[in-house]
């Protein structure tokens, strides 16, 4: 892909966020780097804590603050650094030109007020449309997303909905104003299973139809093998990672994604006594090693690695790239 | 309709409430209550005489019978006359509620609805200065007594001292004008001791709210930060405030009115209630404190109906 097009629709450099606790500043995203370009989708992959859900949430600027504030780096959007923009043009940016979709379509939607209400008022917000030309395009987008009997759908309320449902209408939500960028963060993670099949499927479909670059945050590794172009891995707020799909999966070369990608079960291989697990806990965030952060869990460590953090180190003609001094081969 | 039903369904819900209120308050108020009977007759009476008297006060009745009496006194709305002035009961309460409701209302609706919109402001500017600035003052409101509040409003708006631009004590509603002047002081008292107590609990109440995930969505869409406050929030938080604002009515005409109104003279049912307490006057008593749970009833059930208004997952069923 990247080779393909040069320029990137968003270009994040150096990004670092830090939220103040009690016990002193955590850093939640620790200088990361990475483009994303037309008409791509990348899954941003990691554990719970690793920063990929704040990550995005940077992207939108929606991270609380306080406490959480960005140190620095810059997230170029369409020519515009959006670390520099006002809140005003963030909201107006906010739903029309980069959309979100979250995790907990139980929660995510407001419980008071009915579906279409919510979609209308995002429609009349960035579009400019009478109540009566958005409640149209409500309807319309309801359809598209593969909601059944719209007209109906659109006076109910979000507890009237499947699980399901819900993250339909939350696509269809995202997707109403034509963003270029959509985020979305775990979409499928509190579905149930053939459901999450489904919602991804019609993700995938969408996005090709509106032409839009996707970021999928997930923990999910099948569901990124299914739908992104690329994957970036993240551990402990920094990028370990980067790789076209099919080269992530086939040759990792981080001891860390290696480990991920054995500790998934296989139905159709002969069956394992146990599966393999990477041994050690996460690093506490408060007292960061100095050097790689994996270091205590790895099978490969050196000195070098405890003395300082290996960059990551991407090849300019692949795309691909690796933080680590002894990557798999 | 369907509200209608279900409001019809919880008024006859509502009955065992009332009679188990009404009950309580007759067994402890009337049955084990002042006996009038000593009071009554003359020092060293004989037995018939005590009798006889009983039998007059209806005492020697047996026991359901008297609470079945009280309960007819109640759907009559006839109590008797008052023991301490001989007035009926009924043109008592005609006389003086609408004076306690002249009083009180003005003071309610502006602390409730100062104390929400000065709960959205400081929830908007949240830990800012504004904020503090606004916490710092219903700390303040809280924290001063009722009773040093009205003195120092009394001085600082009807005395000499100060201004001595209202009045100090009575009531007089004979024009719009006077009116305002009379209930002045009173309601700008309730509604600095309430606004604080409400601008907390509205305001924790919205800031609650602003931590959730719809809120969340709403800000990734654009919403802006103004009609986020308004509509998402304010909505979303209605049931707690509705729930407070609701349970507090009956509070607020029955003993809110009692201390305004003794503190400012004001010939309210508060004071009708204050009074016959301290007299015994029973039959003054029973409908103050009958009226009150029916009272209570009708403000629960009204508040269940809100929730419906307000919140769609809250089924009439």
């Amino acid at each position: 892909m990247s080779a393909a097009d040069p320029t990137p629709l968003l270009s994040v450099k150096d990004l670092v966020v830090e939220f103040s606790t009690r016990y002193g500043p955590v850093r939640a995203v620790d200088n990361v780097s990475f483009d994303i370009y037309p008409n791509e989708t990348v899954g941003i992959v990691g554990e719970s804590g690793c920063g990929k859900t704040v990550t995005g949430l940077t992207l939108l600027r929606l991270i609380p603050s306080p406490p959480g504030r960005i140190v620095q780096g810059s997230i170029t959007f369409q020519g515009k650094d959006l670390t520099r923009l006002s809140e005003k043009q963030m909201q107006a940016l906010r739903g029309a030109e980069i959309s979100m979709i979250f995790q907990e379509p139980m929660t995510a939607l407001n419980p008071v007020f009915t579906v279409g209400n919510q979609m209308i008022d995002i429609l009349r917000r960035h579009k400019g449309l009478t109540r009566s030309q958005a409640r149209q395009e409500a309807i319309a987008m309801l359809d598209r997303v593969g909601i059944p009997v719209p007209k109906k759908r659109i006076d109910e309320y979000p507890h009237q909905l499947s699980g399901g449902m819900r993250q339909r209408v939350m696509i269809a939500m995202a997707l109403s104003c034509d963003p270029k960028l959509l985020v979305a963060d775990e979409p499928t993670t509190a579905l149930d299973v053939t459901t999450q099949a489904q919602v991804m499927e019609q993700i995938v479909k969408l996005q090709d139809e509106f032409d839009m670059s996707m970021i999928l945050v997930t923990h999910d590794l099948g569901v990124v093998a299914e739908s992104c172009d690329r994957a970036i891995v993240m551990y402990c707020g920094s990028i370990i990672e980067t790789a076209a799909i099919g080269d992530l999966f086939e040759r990792p070369r981080h001891p860390y994604t290696k480990g991920l990608l054995q500790s998934i079960p296989r139905i159709r291989e002969e069956k394992l006594a146990q599966l393999p697990i990477i041994p050690g806990m996460v690093p506490d965030l408060l007292h960061l090693p100095d050097g790689c952060r994996f270091a205590d869990r790895c099978s490969r460590v050196t000195d070098e690695c405890r003395r300082a953090k290996p960059p990551l180190e991407t090849d300019p003609l692949t795309g691909r790239g690796v933080a680590c001094y002894h990557p798999v081969p | 309709m369907e509200t209608f039903q279900y409001a019809i369904r919880k008024l006859i819900g509502g009955i065992p409430l009332v009679l188990g209120v009404t009950f309580i308050s007759f067994l402890l108020m009337v049955y084990f209550g002042p006996d009038k009977t000593y009071e009554l007759l003359g020092k060293n009476p004989t037995e018939e005489q005590i009798a006889e008297i009983r039998h007059e006060l209806g005492y020697d009745k047996p026991f359901l019978v008297r609470y079945g009496d009280y309960l007819k006194q109640m759907v009559t709305l006839d109590f008797g006359s008052s023991d301490s002035t001989g007035e009926p009961v009924s043109k008592i309460l005609a006389r003086t509620v609408p004076i306690s409701l002249a009083l009180i209302t003005p003071g309610f609706i502006l602390g409730n609805v100062l104390g929400i919109i000065l709960a959205l402001i400081a929830a908007y500017h949240r830990s800012g200065f504004i904020d503090k600035f606004i916490m710092g003052f219903a700390v303040v409101g809280m924290s001063i007594s009722f009773l040093i509040v009205v003195i120092a409003f009394q001085i600082i708006f009807s005395s000499s001292y100060g201004l001595n631009a209202f009045p100090v004590r009575g009531w007089n509603a004979s024009s719009f004008i006077e009116y305002l002047r009379y209930i002045t002081v009173p309601t700008l008292s309730t509604v600095f001791v309430a606004l604080g107590y409400n601008t907390r609990f509205y305001r924790a109440v919205l800031v609650e709210e602003m931590t959730r995930d719809h809120v969340r969505t709403a800000k990734a869409f654009g919403t802006r930060p103004g009609k986020l406050l308004y509509k998402n929030i304010l909505k979303n938080s209605l049931i707690p405030i509705i729930t407070r604002i609701m349970f507090s009515i009956p509070l607020v005409i029955v003993s809110g009115s009692l201390i305004i109104e003794s503190y400012f003279g004001i010939p309210g049912i508060g004071k009708v209630t204050f009074d016959a307490i301290t007299t015994g006057d029973q039959p003054v008593l029973k409908a103050v404190v009958g009226l009150t749970a029916v009272l209570f009833v009708l403000t629960l059930l009204l508040t269940d109906i809100l929730y419906r208004v307000v919140d769609p997952r809250v089924s009439l069923k």
